[in-house]
This record gives structure tokens, sequence and C-alpha cells, in this order.
């Protein structure tokens, strides 16, 4: 349709970041899960230290069990998941259902594998889908607005992962560029002047490096 | 067919993919889940198909007459076909629509017509349902995943094609539409029939929206975007009931309407896709008069039957009512998705007094119809094939012509010997098709 009420701008940033807080999570536990088998049971602790999420699981099979597929936690990856989907199905028109089913198969395929034995596997599919997710969008998405508005959400999501779970300076910076990139793209009257700051808060290692707690406050303003 | 029910469970994995679910609330709690779906058809041939048309275009026709009539001149009344009383008591009836000509003269844009078939397969209407019937796309999207599953069942079989579904409502939106865009207006994604609201509103490149996107300036209606742009609308399918449609007119604490919307309408600069005020053309007392209107109105006899009905309003009904208790079901005319039907013979002595007491206190309030005893049609269920009540919805729409989709949305009872079909009361649907000969 093309035409973006400000409810569904909201919603499409916000698709955006659950769809790739789930993404990056998936991504990042299999590291922790891979610790957790033989080197370190508790290693799990250290992701949730990035996170600021408090030590609620009380072993690693809690851990894996109520964090990853418990619905009812609302820090889990599942009720991340469910979010992205809540912002999903309320944008159909737009995303189109072909898009939008690969949402939809990332959660059966969360539900499905809550007994697996093989976590990681299930976690596989999830990205999988997640990956078919974006090049369905850019395929099928007719509005570049809407793509747009996506990406945003994705990009400030991703930067906001990167920074808390201590991904590489290089990282940072590549997925920075993605975001201003996008940003000059937006007709909406996003923060201009926290987007300047956050890109010369990245211009280099040590000034990122002293400047994690200012990055994380602009990503929290650049879109508003 | 074999084909078709060797494919049941992909077909299902392909509906779990597109979220093709409805939702209920059980505790006050949302639940969404599955619509069950049985991959097993309703088949209804050409010639069938032909003669429901028939019946269906003149029902629907002489319906949206009625509808004219009674909120302006009321001749059926004056003529005495129609009491008074049944147009002044019932809940559909809004004063408020009273002189109001909608775009193109068009009540009833999409009627969602209930029919069940008697073991001696003639065809009884038993519902009309004008007001926003849902279900259409039900089947639709099930076609299309069929197709995709067992692509040989439809080179084998001569089947009409339902898949125009979608253009036939945008033909029909477009038509009736003031200068602007087309919306579908949804109270929310915690509505019953959400799939279907989002589904639609794809297929027919219309804006979904809620009321917080639309506003009203100078009784025009207007869509915001994101930027505070505002963009014209022509056309509103709304998606929720006539009471919650305008706080300005109707109930001033609905949260979900549009303020000032029905002064939009009632300046002809938008169409609301159906008509506010349908009501009183659906309630289950005016059903019982549908084939005098067909009389008065066209001239002609109806081609389609309604069930046996009885009014009690009326002494001679009221005393075979009274009588015959034990072999009716009776309906409350305020009710609908199945709420408010029972079964005189399920009823123990005590509550079958009770009911007759109500009934005597309140006859306008209820029918009473015989109990028809419908077909089965075949189910598949854990592997095997039972047999289950079903009905079926026809949708109507009317635009530059009436037309009737060739298709419909079967319901069937997932209990044995249960005639209750609907899918908040636990129903599956089945697809239905109409083939070429």
């Amino acid at each position: 349709m093309g035409i973006i009420s400000l409810d569904k701008s909201n919603r499409l940033i916000w698709l955006g970041r659950y769809t790739e807080r789930t993404f990056t999570i998936c991504r990042t536990l299999s590291r922790y899960y891979d610790d957790m088998l033989d080197r370190d049971e508790f290693a799990y602790r250290g992701f949730l230290d990035c996170l600021g999420l408090p030590y609620v699981y009380g072993s690693r099979e809690a851990f894996i069990k109520t964090y990853i597929f418990d619905p009812s936690d609302p820090n889990s990856l599942a009720s991340q998941l469910s979010r992205a989907l809540d912002n999903a199905i309320v944008m159909r028109e737009e995303l189109t259902s072909d898009t939008l089913c690969y949402i939809q198969m990332a959660q059966d395929a969360l539900r499905a594998g809550t007994q697996s034995s093989a976590p990681m596997l299930i976690l596989q599919e999830v990205v999988d889908d997640l990956f078919a997710f974006w090049g369905s969008a850019d395929d099928n998405v007719a509005s570049e607005e809407c793509r747009t508005l996506m990406k945003c959400g994705k990009y400030v999501e991703r930067l906001d992962l990167y920074v808390r779970l201590g991904y590489s300076f290089r990282e940072v910076e590549k997925e920075t560029s993605k975001l201003m990139n996008r940003l000059s793209k937006v007709r909406f009257a996003h923060n201009e002047r926290d987007a300047e700051r956050l890109a010369a808060l990245t211009r280099d290692e040590a000034t990122y490096s002293r400047n994690k707690q200012a990055i994380l406050s602009l990503l929290c303003t650049v879109l508003s | 067919m074999r084909n078709l029910t060797d494919h049941a469970d992909s077909i299902n994995r392909l509906l779990s993919r597109y979220g093709v679910k409805f939702g209920i609330y059980k505790n006050q709690t949302f639940h969404e889940q599955l619509f069950p779906f049985d991959a097993l058809p309703r088949i209804i041939t050409g010639e069938e198909f032909s003669h429901l048309e028939r019946g269906l275009r003149q029902r629907v026709d002489a319906l949206n007459l009625f509808l004219a009539d009674i909120y302006h001149e009321k001749k059926i009344v004056k003529d005495g076909v129609l009491p008074e009383a049944f147009l002044l008591e019932s809940k559909g009836y809004l004063p408020e629509c009273e002189g109001i000509t909608p775009p193109a003269g068009i009540y009833s844009h999409i009627s969602g017509i209930d029919l069940v078939q008697a073991q001696d397969k003639s065809w009884y209407i038993l519902e009309d349902n004008l007001r926003i019937p849902s279900g259409a796309s039900y089947p639709l999207i099930a076609r299309e995943l069929c197709r995709r599953a067992s692509p040989q069942t439809f080179r084998q079989n001569d089947i009409v094609d339902n898949r125009h579904y979608a253009d036939m409502l945008r033909d029909m939106m477009d038509y009736v539409s003031a200068p602007g865009m087309r919306v579908i207006l949804t109270p929310g994604r915690y509505n019953a029939a959400y799939f279907e609201h989002s589904y639609l509103a794809e297929r027919t490149d219309s804006a979904l929206a809620s009321n917080a996107d639309l506003y009203v300036e100078d009784n025009k209606v207007y869509y915001r975007d994101y930027l505070g742009q505002a963009q014209r609308v022509g056309v509103i399918y709304r998606r929720l009931s006539d009471e919650y449609l305008d706080p300005l007119t109707f109930l001033p604490e609905s949260l979900i309407g549009v303020p000032g919307l029905m002064n939009a309408y009632r300046a002809g600069n938008v169409a609301i896709v159906n008509a506010p005020g349908n009501g009183v053309a659906d309630d289950k007392g005016i059903y019982y008069f549908v084939p005098k209107m067909i009389r008065y109105y066209l001239g002609e006899e109806p081609i389609l039957k309604n069930a046996p009905t009885y009014l009690p309003f009326y002494k001679e009904d009221y005393a075979f009512v009274m009588d015959h208790l034990d072999r009716l079901v009776v309906k409350d005319v305020s009710e609908a998705g199945g709420y408010g039907v029972v079964f005189g013979r399920d009823l123990t002595r005590e509550k079958l007094e009770g009911l007759r007491e109500t009934i005597k206190r309140e006859p306008r309030r209820f029918i009473a119809q015989e109990v028809i005893d419908f077909i089965d049609l075949p189910v598949m269920e854990d592997g095997r094939q039972v047999m289950r009540k079903a009905d079926l919805r026809a949708f109507v729409l009317s635009g530059r012509e009436t037309r009737v989709w060739p298709s419909g949305l079967t319901r069937f009872s997932r209990q044995a010997d249960s005639f209750v079909v609907n899918s908040s009361q636990g129903g599956g649907f089945k697809d239905t098709w109409v083939l070429s000969r």
C-alpha cells in the first residue's frame, strides 16, 4: 500500500529491532553454549552480565530451557521472537504474507524445539528463517520507506547488542556505517545531532572504547 | 480426492506457516489458534451452483431494497407486510441512519448467507449476515495452498477458480468509493478475525487502519501518515460493529471508533462497507419475513427456502411453539456466533419449562425453527473418515452488479451428533469447490 501511519512506522522499527535481537542472540548464544558443554557450565552468566539480565536461572539446563524456549519469561529469546511476530502480524499488507511467514516459521521452529536435545540446531533453523525474512523483505516489500524503517530498527538494535556483547570495534564500525547510510535515506525527522555524535564516537577504537555508555544512550534516542 | 488427503499434513503445515488463525476469548483471555482445516472439500456441481446463485442474488437484492425502504419510506410497514413492532424493537434498527442513502445506494455490499443442505439435497437458508460477515479469507487461502500441495487434484478435476475474491472485493469497493483511498478498518490485533482483516488488506491493496490512523475534518475522512501528511479516504471496509463506529453518534465510550465518521458518511464523502444499520435486515426475527420481501419488492417467488420458522409474536405460531417446544430449535434473535441457540430435545423438563416461561414473557425475543436434519459431510479425523454436520456460508458481493463468489466457507462440527459448526465453538472448515459442470 505504501502509505505508512505513525503507529505503523513504530511497528516497523520495532519489528526490525526484535527480529535483529532474536537473530544476534541466536548467533551469540552458540558461542556461550559451546563453552557450557565441557568448559564452564556457568558460562551463561557472562552472557547475562553483558545484557544486564538477572541470575534467575539456577543451572545450565534451566538457562537453556527457560531463557531460550520459555515464552512466559519476558527476557527469553522466545519472548523476543513473539514480539517480532506481534509487530509483523499487524504489518501483513506491507510485508506481504510471503515475507511475514518466515517469522511465523521461526516461531514454529522454536516452539517445536522445546524438548530438543540439540538446541543449537533449533537456533540454526531460527537464524535461517530470519535470513530468509530479510531476503524476502528486500524482494517483496514494495515500499522503500517501509524497508528503510525496518532496517533502521535492525541496525540500531545490532549496534546496541554488539556494544553490550563485546563485539570487535571493526564490527561496530561496519554496522555504524550501515546505520548512517540508512538514516541518510529516511524522510522522518530522526535525531540528526545524535546521529552525528554516534558517528564521531565510533570513528576510532580508542574513542569507541572510552564511550560505550554514551553510544548506548545515543542509540536510544537517534530514531526519536 | 485421495491425493488431496494424502497431502493433508503438508496443507496444514502451509496453513500454519501463513498464520491462518482465529482468536477466541476464554476466561477473558485472548487465545489465538489455527483454524482446523479438513482437506476433503464440499463439492457443488455447476448446475446446483447456478440454482444457488440465482436464489442468493434474488435474496440479497431484496434485502438491499428492504434496507433502502426501511431507512426511507417504510412502505413495507405501511403496506402491512412487516409489523411495525418488528422494526421498532429490532436492535439492529438504527434511527441515526434514517434518511441516509449510501454511495451507489448499496447497503449490504458483502452478504454472508448461511445455508444447509437437507437429506433430500434441497438447500435451506438458515441466516443472513449483512453486518460484518467474516470467513471468506479462509477458503481463499486454503485453495491457494491446496493447489500448491496437491497440484494433481486440480489438474484432474474441473474446479472453478475462486482466487478472484479479492478482485471482486476491490472492484466493489472502488465502485462505491468516494474520491480517495481504500481502507480496511480493524478494531485491532486481538479481534477474532484479525488474520482475515490483514490478509484482505494485503490482497486488495488497501491500507489496514485502526481508528488512530483516521480522522475527520470538514466531513471528510483522512488517513494520517507518519510524516503527518493526510490522504483522503474514499471507502472504509469496516470490521467493527455499528455501535463502536463513531463515538459522536453511537456509543460515546467507544475507544475504537472514528469521531465524526457518520457525518462524513451522511454527507456522501465516504462509503462504509457494509452500511451502518444493516442489522435490522439480518435480525433473526426479520429472517422470517425475507420470502415475503422477495415477493413484495421483486414480485418473484423465492428461489431458496427458509428453514420452517415460527414467530411466537404471532398468536398461531405462539400456540404451535408452545405445543412443540421439545422438537424445535429456539434462537434468541439478539445473539450470534452459535450462542443463544437451544435445541428443545436436549433440555430437561425443568429447563424446557423455564424456556417456555421466557418465551411467554418476551415472545419477540425468540424464533423457533424445525430442526433440519442437514447432511453430514466426510471429514478426516485421526487418519480415518468420519461424518460430521456442516453448513455453508456463501458470499454475495453487491457493487455494479450482484455477484456470488463461486466458493464459500464450509464449516463443520468436530463433535459427532453436534449441529453447532461455529469456529468460536470449536468447528473446523473446508474448502468449497464449485465444479464447472
